[in-house]
């Protein structure tokens, strides 16, 4: 601490340290927090269902998903990442996630939200295996903070099931 | 003599003499005359810097989270660190008030260095070839 420039240093050390510290509390600070989330999606309408010359059916929605997920922001929010997967079970795998569509939340002020879509991804099974299938519709989220340990959760609704026939 | 001297010195007595006198001293202190912060100085300094960045970064901490706002937690800890620095990195006076008194000249000429060693393996040599 004799010159100019080893305080310099020191000050500098210990202040990086301690702002270190202050990320990490601000992470533990966000376990405080106990998001109830609630989404709700319809599926208003099947555009087309049909199996693709390799044999691999593919189906195209029209979906309404509603969503608040304002609790999930905290001080130490920077976004959220949702996306809305169908899951179903065939006989190969006994779980498929299949991505249908997908959004960043930038702030707390469009956490709560609905949007009315086609999925954004396609909705392509690997074999033949949709016709009539029953599937759930889960929306995940990623919750990025600021700073520290990032949370993902997610909600399952049932009960939704495909037509019997290609139309 | 010295003891006067200093005395005078404090006092601002200048005389030719005295300026003489000054002078040489401050060569043969050398090392306190550079130091611009002493010990206790530096470890003031340090507790101060501990102390005040410790304060500002809970008080950043509790204003950040009460308001929700890590951008103000980041603004008042930064505002910290700056005034921390102004206060520590500058060699401000008021570190400097515990000068360190060395010993005067005239107790290094009374007990003057060892003479160097080569005198003495020289004999020893010697007394070996015979």
């Amino acid at each position: 601490m004799h010159s100019f420039g080893y305080r310099a240093n020191a000050l500098l050390t210990f202040a990086v340290t301690i702002l270190a510290i202050l990320c990490a509390f601000a992470s533990l600070s966000d376990n405080l927090n106990v998001p109830n989330p609630s989404a709700h999606v319809q599926v208003l309408s099947i555009n087309w269902f049909q199996k693709q010359p390799n044999g691999n059916d593919e189906v195209s929605l029209t979906l309404n998903v509603s969503a608040d997920l304002q609790s999930m922001f905290t001080w130490n929010t920077k976004q959220v990442f949702v996306f809305l997967a169908a899951e179903y079970e065939t006989p190969q795998n006994s779980l498929n996630q299949v991505s249908l569509w997908d959004g960043i939340i930038p702030s707390k002020e469009h956490a709560k939200f609905w949007t009315h879509t086609a999925n954004k991804y396609r909705f392509i099974d690997q074999g033949s295996n949709l016709r009539g299938k029953e599937f759930n519709l889960t929306l995940h989220w990623h919750v990025m903070p600021k700073t520290g340990k990032m949370f993902a959760d997610k909600i399952v609704m049932t009960g939704y099931r495909l037509p019997d026939e290609y139309r | 003599m010295t003891v006067d001297d200093e005395s005078i010195d404090l006092k601002a007595g200048l005389t030719l003499v005295h300026t003489v006198e000054a002078h040489s001293r401050t060569k043969q202190i050398g090392l306190s005359y550079t130091l611009p912060m002493d010990w206790q100085g530096q470890k003031q300094a340090e507790l101060l810097m501990q102390i005040i960045l410790g304060v500002f970064a809970v008080a950043a901490f509790v204003v950040g989270y009460s308001m929700g706002s890590f951008q103000t937690m980041l603004l008042i800890y930064a505002g910290g660190v700056g005034l921390t620095t102004l206060f520590i990195v500058p060699n401000w006076p008021f570190f400097n008030r515990h000068p360190l008194n060395w010993l005067d000249p005239v107790e290094v000429e009374r007990h003057p260095k060892p003479k160097p060693q080569p005198l003495t393996s020289k004999k020893k040599s010697s007394s070996k070839h015979k």
